[in-house]
């Protein structure tokens, strides 16, 4: 296994497979050294293989020895309290120790128990036994003398005792009086991956809003579309008749998800193109792909945009922003002034008004990297009001003909000028120049500046 | 008063990586203490860190044959003869995966005491009820549990973490404490490594019970060596958000900003990246190309003694690092080109000595220029944002500032960091419930229905408001009405009294002299911006400042819930009782009745420094200011290294 350190190859290798982890391929370890500083793409366990990069051979490290840092005594004691299970008797105990040991074992078990002993092992995560906590004040005692020490996982370990030598009516008791012992079971339960009894517990303890988020989130993880429809059905209806106050936010949420369920069911060439479980921003990218009709808002076909947006409660933004992003990668720009320009609803014969539920220089910008052609920037451009933000803008995504409205719109005939001469001959934007200079020398006749020399 | 002695410095640094060795001990004495022919099969996640500890080769010398990954999916057979080490972190789901993994087990074999072919070792520790798990499983006698803690992993100069990645989630968003007992042991052993503080200071609830966990575990053997830190500072990461939440501005923040980071290395990888994760693909502009470029990732080690480059930079302003390297590599560019004009003789020379090195530090600086111009593109409009996050930090009108957090989502949508900047605002400034269910429709509406419990989570660490079920009027009358200017959140009460806000009322020189990206910077709040001083490093500043305990008392009383732990006397008590204690005449207080001497100012200037909950990269830069200030040396260390969108991340879990 040797390899030869001074060829070039060696090192230029990114990661020597000395080692891979296939079942079928099991080769040695090599057990080549490496100076530290060829650590790079070299991680003992890089991904998929395994080298031979060290830390351990830091410069800093190898004049460093255990007895430097930690004393003899220190040591063993770190590494006693490693273990697990300290009735093992190791090799090596005079006969007077193992009989102590083992008479303090018999104690403890078949006599009275010793609580902070107990807890003590407990709290440090040795073994200790617990059977001989029999009375109900014993068993409290403990967990009690646990809870107040900090607890942690001994807590866990104290409650799955209590559980199965307590009946439900006791051991529930004893949580009620405990709300910390509480918490720290109902983690345990959550992550145990045990939902019923989460659930049933939190609902025991009065904990609604808490199981209809489990319950919610148990029906959308069922695998089966046809499940899933089901529990979420059960989920509306328990909560449309339970009595119990649920936050607004859940009831929508459960009602809008039980839509889309339903929706994706009916129509499923939609849902096809998305995984299994999209998010309603992305169903409605679909219903805007596969709407062809963006002249009318159609409020009868369920999976129209507009009728897809109010049934989910998507804002008017979120609306917008789907919309305008969809239609730019599919380069339909011209339904876009269909989404942005319309009737106003309450005044049917006024004409039509731009309205854009986001900052306008956000969608001007999203267009001109979804590479939206200059007549399509400049209409979003036009929409500006302030000719400043509308000049710095136009020029940042190159959209002249935005330029030139928005230099003439500050009077800026100079810069117009020297425009016009960096423009090619006779092409499109250099008339439409020379068209808003015109316009502007025209204009110092009019009545603004009429009224200013009175 | 800065007697800093720069030995004295390294060789702290050289013990603290030292807890190598003890993990190496602890390490073997395990699997030294298991006979036979042995595999070990390691939790994937567990291999970065491992790396820290040990090599493959140091593993083959106690007795490892090969190294598997564990894959939940698939149990790794076994001839008769060999035994199985599983490695794994102490994780319920993961232990359980594993038991059902072993399961037929139970029915095949028949247990023997004597020779146990299974064992699981829990990284950090091996909770109590695993024992019961196991006997459930019917596994008992067949399967040999195990736990090991590798402590503290020295990461960085003054850097040092556990790795232990679920600890905020646990503490914070469960109300689980599992993992706590494993932490007072690992500060027990740096106690044992580098003597007892005089004095700890401590900030918050879990802090206050890891140290009464760390009183539990008894006093430690003397330490033969002399002790190193003067004072601990303990405190939760609840204490101080917004050091998370708040986007910072230098250069090793951003990077854990946008690469995801595992045991003190970055992956910097062209095609994906944590930011660009977090968008709803189909509303990106850019279409990912997939698989077109099948550009390798490659890690970037964030430790200054391997790499100069990262060394250099760490903790400055992003603008000023990157321009550096940038700079950087132009000079060596042009080093490089040098090699044209030489003679044969020189080029013989200098490719010899001097070219290994010189394209070795090209291919440094190389990535990190690689790396930072990918944070330049994934943050795109910073200052847009550093202005919001100033303004949500100081409560500048607050109804626009959630129209700004909606607008973010809708057209930037990030799925951790849109709801840490409503978190942020949360905490600085106060949401309601009604505000919270309009944000989270639109929430949901972006990334699915599933993501509902997400916001009770949340709510859970105190991050977002608690929702309601029904609509209770007078609240919404309330947030309709204008505030009342004077009316602060306790964030605001608490952040005023320790002098965190910088950008803030006192005009603009305050907040000037810090700002500039270039210039000397004069206050730590240059790693937010100068908006905003880490709570940690003012409490660091204050401890090495206090001259008395007086002083320390009329700095740190108003400040509810920091507590002094005295070494010599077992019980805590406030600063303010502190200086009471000692201000007692000297003819009350009789030599013999125990009142010792005032431990400020510290004799000791090195201050040791414990996030329970994640620290980051910009406490760490700020510590490392307060530290260079005033001639001390200043450790941080935490469980994880957290970016604010793990910490948001923390909340999806399940």
């Amino acid at each position: 296994m040797d390899i030869q350190f001074d060829s070039e190859s060696y090192w230029n290798r990114s990661s020597r497979a000395a080692f891979s982890f296939d079942d079928e391929d099991e080769v040695d370890i090599v057990s080549t050294e490496l100076p530290s500083n060829q650590w790079e793409n070299n991680g003992i366990f890089s991904d998929d293989s395994i080298s031979e990069a060290s830390f351990e051979n830091s410069p800093a490290l190898n004049h460093l020895s255990i007895k430097a840092i930690l004393s003899e005594e220190a040591l063993k004691l770190v590494l006693q309290e490693q273990t697990l299970d300290e009735r093992v008797i190791h090799k090596g105990v005079s006969p007077e120790e193992e009989l102590k040991l083992l008479r303090r074992q018999i104690q403890s078990t078949l006599y009275s128990p010793d609580l902070e002993v107990t807890a003590q092992k407990l709290l440090q995560g040795k073994t200790a036994p617990l059977e001989m906590f029999r009375s109900l004040h014993e068993k409290q005692q403990l967990l009690d003398t646990l809870l107040c020490n900090g607890g942690g996982h001994a807590v866990v370990t104290v409650l799955l005792f209590l559980k199965r030598t307590l009946n439900a009516a006791q051991f529930h008791g004893i949580l009620k009086q405990r709300p910390k012992a509480l918490e720290q079971y109902l983690s345990y339960l959550r992550e145990s991956g045990d939902v019923s009894s989460h659930i049933d517990l939190l609902q025991r303890f009065g904990r609604h809003q808490e199981a209809a988020l489990k319950q919610f989130q148990a029906a959308l993880s069922s695998e089966d579309a046809n499940t899933r429809k089901q529990h979420l059905q059960r989920l509306v209806d328990a909560y449309a008749s339970a009595g119990v106050g649920i936050i607004p936010l859940y009831e929508q949420v459960f009602h809008a998800a039980l839509k889309m369920q339903l929706l994706m069911e009916k129509e499923s060439s939609a849902s096809k193109l998305l995984g299994d479980q999209p998010t309603p921003i992305e169903l409605l990218y679909v219903c805007c792909q596969q709407n062809n009709n963006w002249k009318e808002q159609d409020m009868l076909k369920p999976i129209s945009p507009q009728r897809f947006a109010a049934d989910q409660q998507i804002s008017p933004a979120q609306y917008e922003w789907t919309a305008l992003n969809e239609r730019a990668q599919a380069q339909a720009y011209a339904d876009l002034e269909c989404i942005f320009e319309r009737v106003p609803t309450w005044h049917p014969l006024k004409s039509k008004q731009f309205h854009i539920s986001f900052d306008l220089t956000l969608a001007v910008v999203r267009l001109y990297e979804l590479h939206a052609p200059s007549t399509v920037l400049q209409l979003f451009l036009s929409k500006m009001g302030n000719s400043g933000e509308k000049l710095a803008l136009a020029q940042k995504v190159k959209c002249i003909k935005a330029v030139i409205d928005a230099m003439a719109g500050l009077k800026q005939q100079q810069e117009l000028k020297q425009l016009r001469e960096t423009l090619p001959e006779r092409s499109e934007e250099q008339f439409y120049c020379e068209n808003a200079l015109k316009a502007l020398q025209s204009k110092r006749w009019t009545t603004d500046n009429i009224k200013l020399k009175l | 008063m800065a007697q800093n002695d720069p030995g004295n410095g390294n060789l702290m640094e050289k013990k603290l990586q030292g807890f190598q060795l003890v993990a190496q001990e602890k390490l073997q004495a395990i699997l030294c203490s298991i006979p036979g022919k042995k595999d070990l099969i390691l939790e994937p996640a567990l291999i970065k860190p491992l790396e820290h500890i040990c090599t493959a080769s140091w593993l083959k010398l106690k007795g490892i044959q090969r190294i598997y990954k564990h894959d939940a999916k698939q149990s790794l057979p076994r001839s008769a003869d060999e035994v199985h080490i599983y490695m794994i972190r102490s994780v319920l789901g993961t232990y359980q995966t594993l038991l059902r993994q072993l399961q037929p087990l139970a029915t095949v074999e028949t247990p023997d005491i004597s020779l146990k072919m299974y064992h699981i070792i829990c990284v950090p520790s091996c909770y109590t009820y695993y024992q019961t798990l196991l006997e459930q499983a019917g596994l008992w006698g067949l399967v040999e549990l195990h736990h090991y803690n590798w402590d503290f992993i020295y990461f960085d100069q003054g850097v040092l973490s556990l790795e232990l990645p679920n600890l905020y989630e646990c503490l914070y968003l469960h109300g689980d404490n599992s993992p706590l007992p494993a932490v007072a042991q690992s500060l027990r052993l740096l106690q044992m490594i580098c003597g007892p503080p005089a004095v700890i200071l401590s900030f918050g609830s879990h802090s206050a019970q890891l140290l009464q966990m760390l009183q539990a575990l008894g006093k430690p053997p003397n330490s033969t060596n002399p002790p190193d830190y003067g004072a601990w500072l303990i405190i939760d990461r609840d204490k101080d958000y917004p050091s998370s939440l708040l986007t910072p501005a230098i250069y090793a923040g951003l990077l854990l900003e946008v690469f995801q980071q595992r045991a003190g290395e970055i992956v910097v990888d062209n095609s994906k990246n944590k930011i660009s994760s977090q968008r709803v693909e189909l509303l990106q502009s850019k279409q990912p190309k997939a698989a077109t470029n099948a550009s390798k990732s490659i890690s970037v080690r964030l430790n200054s003694a391997s790499d100069e480059i990262y060394g250099d930079n760490r903790y400055k302003h992003f603008a000023q690092a990157s321009s550096l390297i940038r700079a950087q590599v132009k000079a060596l560019g042009l080093e490089l080109q040098k090699l044209n004009d030489m003679q044969l003789e020189e080029m013989h020379d200098y490719v010899a000595r001097k070219l290994p090195k010189l394209t070795e530090l090209k291919a440094k600086v190389l990535r990190h220029l690689n790396a930072s111009e990918i944070v330049i593109q994934m943050l795109g409009n910073f200052r847009r944002l550093q202005t919001l996050e100033e303004d949500i930090l100081n409560n500048v009108s607050r109804k626009r500032l959630l129209g700004e957090i909606d607008e973010l989502l809708t057209t930037d949508g990030q799925r951790y960091n849109t709801l840490r900047l409503l978190c942020l605002l949360h905490h600085c400034a106060g949401v309601a419930p009604e505000e919270l269910q309009l944000f989270a429709r639109n929430y949901c509406n972006m990334f699915g229905h599933r993501e509902l419990g997400v916001f009770q989570q949340l709510a859970q660490a105190a991050l977002l408001p608690q929702l309601l079920p029904e609509k209770k009027a007078p609240t919404k009358l309330l947030a309709n009405l204008p505030l009342p200017k004077f009316q602060q959140t306790e964030f605001q009460a608490n952040a005023n009294r320790l002098k965190l806000l910088t950008s803030c009322g006192d005009g603009p020189d305050g907040a000037a002299t810090s700002k500039g990206p270039q210039g000397v910077q004069s206050c730590p709040s240059f790693v937010f911006n100068g908006t905003y001083i880490p709570l940690v490093a003012q409490l660091c500043s204050i401890l090495l400042r206090a001259n008395n305990a007086e002083d320390l008392s009329s700095k740190l009383s108003m400040v509810e819930g920091l507590q002094l732990h005295l070494d010599s006397s077992s019980s805590r008590q406030t600063p303010k009782a502190y200086a009471a204690q000692q201000r007692t005449p000297p003819g009350a207080a009789t030599p013999s009745s125990g009142v010792d001497a005032d431990v400020f100012p510290l004799r000791l200037r090195n201050l040791f420094v414990f996030v329970v909950g994640g620290a980051n990269y910009a406490e760490i830069a700020a510590c490392d200011f307060i530290s260079k200030l005033t001639g001390a040396h200043i450790t941080v260390a935490s469980d994880s290294l957290m970016a604010g969108s793990d910490l948001i991340a923390a909340a999806f879990s399940n």
